[in-house]
């Protein structure tokens, strides 16, 4: 199995363990604290060689089926229940000489449309930022592939459920001790993962360093999602699907929609009213005939 | 006890039921719905995948079979409401056949979802225990729950006192079946006495038409919520719903009444003739109105940018035959005449033609509704045509069948003829 471990000290195990102990003692302090807790996954598609090491070990942790050929460098891959993460080649529209590797797969959102429509909650977004599938829950609608703005989560036809990336949630709880496969399998360091606020930074550092334009995608995007991704060129220029940059699904526009129908249902019953006021004599009439 | 049998369905059934081609519909039906199963049976044995083939387009004919017949319930239901709800009494004829296809339409709704969900199973118990409220999925699913239960008791308090001459007519097995169906121990009771105050089965209604017509909005909702998905976004098809529900029901009670009646070869009662003509007249005003509302989607449509290249795939794409033949020329524009025509001639079967035709049009409309959604934004130019697979296709056959055998059963065993209910208004 592909475990990066990382050494992290004495002093920073100690550290940990001395903070773990405060938030215990103060409660609440450590619910409030853990909104600094969140973790981000950053990929540098500048830095990324192709390789598809990340896509591999995502196979391999999460026990996923591997297609004939598919780890094939610079053959075209899409997301699936069996792919959670795809590296395509992708060219620039409006400079087709430069070409990057395009490491892909779901964002994260900080207020994600699938989980607010599902309609068993079987997608939560985990307090350390992983939107995470539950698939003892899922009854397999697919409307979170509906509602997602970026088309990640994927039916699996035979287990009957819907299944995408969850960023390794069953791996990093364990004190920062390790990262997601993918970012652990990368020997490049095009991926990086750490607490949120330190990729932002980290994401604006490389860019302000770069001397050609780079975009961070994600920042903005779909109310601003756990995934940053430093790209050469705008993402409808690379072929990328395209999120608004706004929250995606918010439960207010739900709303705004759902009440324009029940005006609709008001007008509806009244319209059936006034027709059955109208044409009241037509009732009399018919019952004398009949008589 | 074969021979019994025998003799009793020789009471009940009439010429036309006893001919070879009532034999020969009836063993088309069951065929259709033994392939179903047969389908089914390989969906769960294998793989979802011989349902339902593409990871992109992933609510195809279940879905839009869904949308169809349940629209089409909540219309039937808004139909017969105007009897026994809104105090029309010449609509009060309708109401047992109305309220009894509204039943079986959503049944055989619910089933085609049934199998379309992964995990239908899981479905039923999650929507109770973890239930999300800001999803709309939840709510319909919720709401035409509470539908189906008072839809059903609605049909029951309208058939009751029918069931109960049927069990006094009978004799042997059949009185006691008829005598359980219509409760009639219940009669002395004080319960009986609600049972057949007219109040009740005005309540029952109101509280069916309330959780239809609310389910119906979510439904309009759950595509509208969608923001990914530039064609069903917005406030629009909540309202359409609404709208298409309306002439769905009234082309479904006409379609199957008078088919039943010429089928059957009965002849239609005066006063449900002249209820006819009418229903033909409010159903080419609702059509009318059905197209200004098209008109205005697709005028909208052009001049808001995300949702160009969706409308363009009706108006000049792969599914413009879809939408100029069926959705707008034999399922809106061409019904309006022959209605009118046929109701100024009183001609019955231009008006079974007409609705029969909206029917088919309304079909297709769901269809591309449903598909043409889900080509933007993921696939980038558009997609040329997508037919559902042959299993697919087999499976909603059987639904289908499935629907129109229970409607054949219950024309023979049920009350379901256009006639004034018993109870004391």
């Amino acid at each position: 199995m592909n475990m990066a471990v990382t050494n992290i000290g004495r002093r920073r195990f100690l550290k940990m363990l001395g903070s773990a102990s405060v938030y215990a003692t103060l409660g609440a302090a450590g619910v409030a604290g853990a909104q600094t807790q969140r973790y981000g996954k950053l990929v540098d598609t500048t830095r990324c060689i192709g390789c598809k090491r990340c896509m591999s070990a995502c196979k391999r942790w999460n026990k996923l089926e591997v297609e004939r050929d598919e780890m094939v460098t610079d053959r075209e891959t899409d997301l699936s229940a069996q792919n959670w993460v795809v590296v395509n080649l992708r060219a620039d529209a409006k400079n087709r000489e430069e070409r990057t590797y395009e490491h892909w797969a779901c964002q994260h959102c900080i207020q994600p449309a699938c989980a607010g429509v599902c309609p068993v909650r079987a997608i939560i977004k985990l307090p350390r930022g992983n939107v995470v599938v539950n698939e003892k829950k899922c009854i397999g609608c697919r409307y979170c592939y509906q509602a997602c703005p970026y088309k990640v989560p994927r039916f699996d036809f035979v287990k009957r459920v819907t299944r995408k990336c969850h960023l390794c949630y069953d791996r990093i709880p364990l004190l920062n001790y390790m990262k997601p496969a993918c970012v652990a399998a990368c020997p490049v360091e095009a991926l990086s993962f750490d607490y949120k606020h330190e990729i932002i930074l980290e994401a604006k550092r490389r860019v302000s360093k770069e001397k050609n334009a780079r975009y961070i995608l994600g920042l903005k995007e779909a109310g601003g999602t756990d995934m940053l991704t430093i790209l050469p060129a705008r993402p409808q220029d690379l072929g990328l699907v395209v999120a608004p940059r706004k929250v995606v699904n918010q439960n207010l526009d739900k709303l705004r929609i759902t009440g324009a129908g029940f005006m609709g249902v008001s007008g509806l019953a009244g319209l059936m009213y006034t027709y059955a006021t109208l044409t009241q004599g037509k009732n009399k009439r018919d019952h004398d005939q009949s008589d | 006890m074969i021979n019994q049998i025998k003799k009793h369905l020789d009471l009940i059934l009439n010429d036309m039921e006893r001919s070879p081609a009532f034999y020969i519909w009836v063993s088309i039906l069951l065929s259709m719905v033994a392939v179903a199963g047969y389908a089914l049976l390989l969906s769960l044995i294998y793989s979802l995948e011989i349902f339902e083939f593409s990871i992109h387009v992933i609510w195809v004919t279940m879905v839009s079979n869904y949308v169809f017949l349940v629209v089409s319930s909540t219309g039937l239901c808004i139909v017969t409401s105007l009897g026994h709800v809104f105090g029309m009494q010449r609509y009060e004829l309708v109401a047992k056949r109305g309220v009894f296809l509204a039943l079986i339409t959503i049944i055989f709704g619910m089933i085609s979802i049934g199998a379309h969900l992964g995990h239908p199973e899981r479905a039923m118990v999650f929507n109770a225990l973890t239930p999300n409220f800001y999803s709309a999925m939840w709510w319909m699913g919720t709401l035409y729950t509470f539908y189906i239960v008072f839809i059903s008791v609605e049909y029951w308090l309208l058939a009751r006192d029918e069931l109960k001459k049927r069990a006094e007519q009978a004799e042997g097995v059949e009185r006691t079946i008829f005598g359980y169906l219509a409760l009639k121990k219940l009669d002395d009771s004080r319960l009986g006495a609600v049972l057949k105050d007219h109040k009740l089965l005005q309540a029952v209604g109101a509280a069916a038409l309330v959780s239809g017509l609310s389910a119906h909005n979510t439904l309009g909702a759950l595509f509208g919520h969608i923001e990914a998905r530039p064609l069903w976004y917005g406030s629009y098809y909540p309202v359409y719903f609404l709208l298409s529900a309306s002439f769905c029901g009234f082309a479904w009670l006409l379609a199957v009444s008078i088919g039943t009646y010429k089928l059957k070869r009965e002849e239609i009662p005066e006063d449900y003739m002249s209820l006819i003509f009418e229903m033909a007249q409010v159903l080419a005003l609702l059509l009318s109105v059905g197209l200004l509302f098209t008109v205005y989607k697709m005028g909208f449509g052009l001049f808001t940018p995300i949702k160009v290249k969706p409308i363009m795939l009706f108006l000049k794409g792969p599914f413009s035959i879809a939408f100029w033949l069926f959705e707008i020329a034999i399922g809106t524009v061409l019904p309006i005449p022959i209605l009118l025509y046929a109701v100024g001639r009183r001609n019955i079967t231009g008006v079974l033609v007409a609705s029969s035709m909206v029917l088919v049009g309304v079909y297709v409309m769901r269809y591309d509704f449903v598909v043409a959604a889900q080509i933007y934004p993921v696939i980038k130019n558009g997609l040329p045509s997508y037919l559902p697979t042959f299993m697919e296709v087999l499976f909603i056959g059987g639904v289908l069948g499935a629907l129109f055998l229970t409607y054949t059963l219950g024309a023979i065993f049920l009350p379901l003829k256009e006639e004034r209910h018993g109870h004391t208004a």
